[in-house]
């Protein structure tokens, strides 16, 4: 059975290698300061107590408030995974530090989540919009992003008791 | 030497509609004579948003698009997600439908690698035979689905806590014989091409990836596994009782293409053995628990993967207690295989450029969603 990393284990070993790159960490994930986030995975992925050669899942999540980006890592040798996530603030201009330079595969999901939800990953070798065309309107996976055509919800009427999750700010897409 | 002939680098389209791209898929490549020495993809025309749909169905409801998403292998597809439902809402499943989703996912697999060997071979210029006995193997499996779920390609089989429907009575039989002829196929197959002179000189050393790079490039499946690490999710983190299955992790050493064609050969050995274990040991009981229909799972995150056909298929979805997930995310595995594309492919010929592209098994419908 793969071993799951708990979150404050990971930020017990981040800090340890590289001090000051821990925001906070919950029973699931660990949170990375995004200033240190390329240093710190650099450093989880050569430590061989962590040894997170393998960059499995990347994406990101809409809270309205701020973004997350996630990041799932794991061990073949230990055969562990480890979730560890970076918080992106700025909903005007948000940005994070790319970690091309630690996993050379991450290109491909940066490029997506870049498409997707507008977060700009610097340092990237090549960002661009990998799905959709360039000069697309807007960043289809964030929450104020237009909903379904007419913002409606297919489906869950039928359901007694379901609402709208949030109010919705729908923004028309000329 | 003074013979070189001068040449100036030329922009050749590889797609998006050409027979060797699987699907709606473009490789810009940059060549100088016959030598590549740039790549770059373009992909999207299959665009469809399904991570933006999902948002707004309820958590049964999605169980269709992950049908679509790799339309290929939509039985793993399907089991990936309930996965991550049931392990976002604690729901177990009991023992008769975790041994029927094994029988369904391997037998998935063994369709799905049909497909890919026959339409590599093709690519290789094994033309319309090699495909054509795939095709035909593939076709008795596709029947078992029609049998079970009523559809061959988009089975929409595996619910929330379990399966849709129990196994129909001649749905053994039907499966016992097919298992019969499986091994006497492959060693046709391996017959056919393995000792291919021809074969081997368009596959051997095409599109070499160290263990290393494999690793660096978040490669998986029969990708990471035919550059020599014995990976699997299924010995990893087994889920629906792998781990009382008796199988083995095929592996290649010089992680080229032929490797990656060897190591899809072996696994439908393997997985022929284990929907055979799982056949014998069918236990009886309910094939699903009850799951209300509008589930809400209590707020939280679950990442669950299984071992599809083409590696790591992961499912990653947020839950805010909302009928609906609040995100919903998947991890395709022959996307994520395509970032190594212009490090496999740059150095070579165009032709080679083909070769790799079929060793990928890509599915257009997985990588754009």
């Amino acid at each position: 059975m793969t071993r799951q990393w708990t979150g404050p284990e990971v930020a017990a070993i981040a800090e340890r290698l590289v001090p000051g790159s821990v925001d906070r960490s919950t029973p699931v994930a660990c949170y990375l300061r995004p200033e240190k986030l390329v240093e710190a995975m650099g450093a989880l992925q050569a430590a061989g107590e962590t040894d997170f050669v393998h960059l499995t899942n990347l994406c990101g999540v809409d809270f309205w408030d701020h973004f997350e980006v996630v990041y799932h890592v794991q061990s073949f040798v230990q055969n562990a995974i480890a979730c560890i996530k970076a918080d992106v603030l700025d909903r005007e201009r948000p940005a994070l530090p790319s970690v091309c330079p630690v996993w050379r595969g991450a290109w491909m999901q940066e490029c997506e989540t870049y498409d997707l939800f507008g977060i700009r990953f610097e340092g990237h070798p090549n960002l661009h919009r990998i799905l959709l065309w360039d000069g697309y309107p807007g960043w289809p996976l964030r929450k104020d992003f237009l909903s379904m055509p007419g913002g409606l919800q297919p489906g869950l009427d039928e359901f007694s008791g379901t609402k709208r999750r949030l109010p919705p700010p729908v923004k028309v897409v000329e | 030497m003074s013979g070189l002939i001068k040449s100036e680098p030329f922009t050749l389209n590889i797609g998006p509609q050409h027979p060797s791209t699987h699907g709606v898929f473009r490789i810009k490549v940059k060549v100088d004579g016959e030598r590549i020495v740039d790549a770059e993809m373009v992909m999207g025309y299959l665009h469809r948003a399904m991570e933006k749909l999902a948002e707004e169905r309820t958590y049964t409801q999605n169980i269709p698009f992950t049908d679509r998403t790799d339309y290929l292998a939509s039985m793993s597809n399907n089991l990936g997600y309930v996965l991550a439902v049931e392990k976002l809402a604690g729901i177990n499943v009991p023992e008769r439908g975790n041994a029927i989703r094994v029988i369904m996912a391997e037998l998935q697999r063994i369709a799905s690698h049909c497909m890919a060997v026959g339409a590599f071979t093709n690519d290789t210029g094994a033309w319309q035979t090699p495909v054509m006995w795939c095709f035909r193997e593939r076709e008795r499996v596709l029947d078992l689905f029609e049998m079970t779920s009523g559809a061959r390609l988009t089975c929409n089989y595996m619910r929330i806590g379990g399966v849709a429907f129990d196994l129909p009575k001649e749905f053994e039989p039907a499966t016992r014989r097919l298992l019969a002829d499986l091994p006497g196929f492959i060693d046709e197959i391996e017959g056919l091409l393995v000792g291919n002179e021809i074969f081997l000189a368009r596959t051997r050393g095409v599109g070499a990836l160290s263990a290393e790079t494999a690793t660096n490039f978040s490669l998986s499946g029969p990708m990471l596994r035919g550059s020599g690490i014995a990976w699997d999710i299924r010995k990893a983190d087994p889920y629906c009782g792998y781990e009382k299955y008796d199988f083995q992790i095929p592996i290649g050493y010089q992680g080229d293409a032929f490797d990656r064609f060897i190591v899809r050969l072996e696994e439908m050995r393997q997985s022929v053995k284990i929907v055979q274990q799982a056949l014998d040991a069918l236990p009886g009981g309910p094939h699903s628990t009850q799951v209300p229909l509008a589930l809400r799972p209590p707020a939280g995150e679950a990442y669950a993967r299984v071992e599809g056909p083409r590696g790591e298929l992961g499912y990653y979805v947020v839950s805010d207690e909302g009928p609906s997930p609040y995100r919903f995310h998947i991890r395709p595995p022959s996307f994520i295989n395509l970032s190594a594309l212009k490090e496999m492919t740059v150095g070579g010929t165009v032709a080679d450029a083909i070769v790799v592209l079929g060793s990928i098994d890509i599915v257009v419908g997985e990588i754009d969603r």
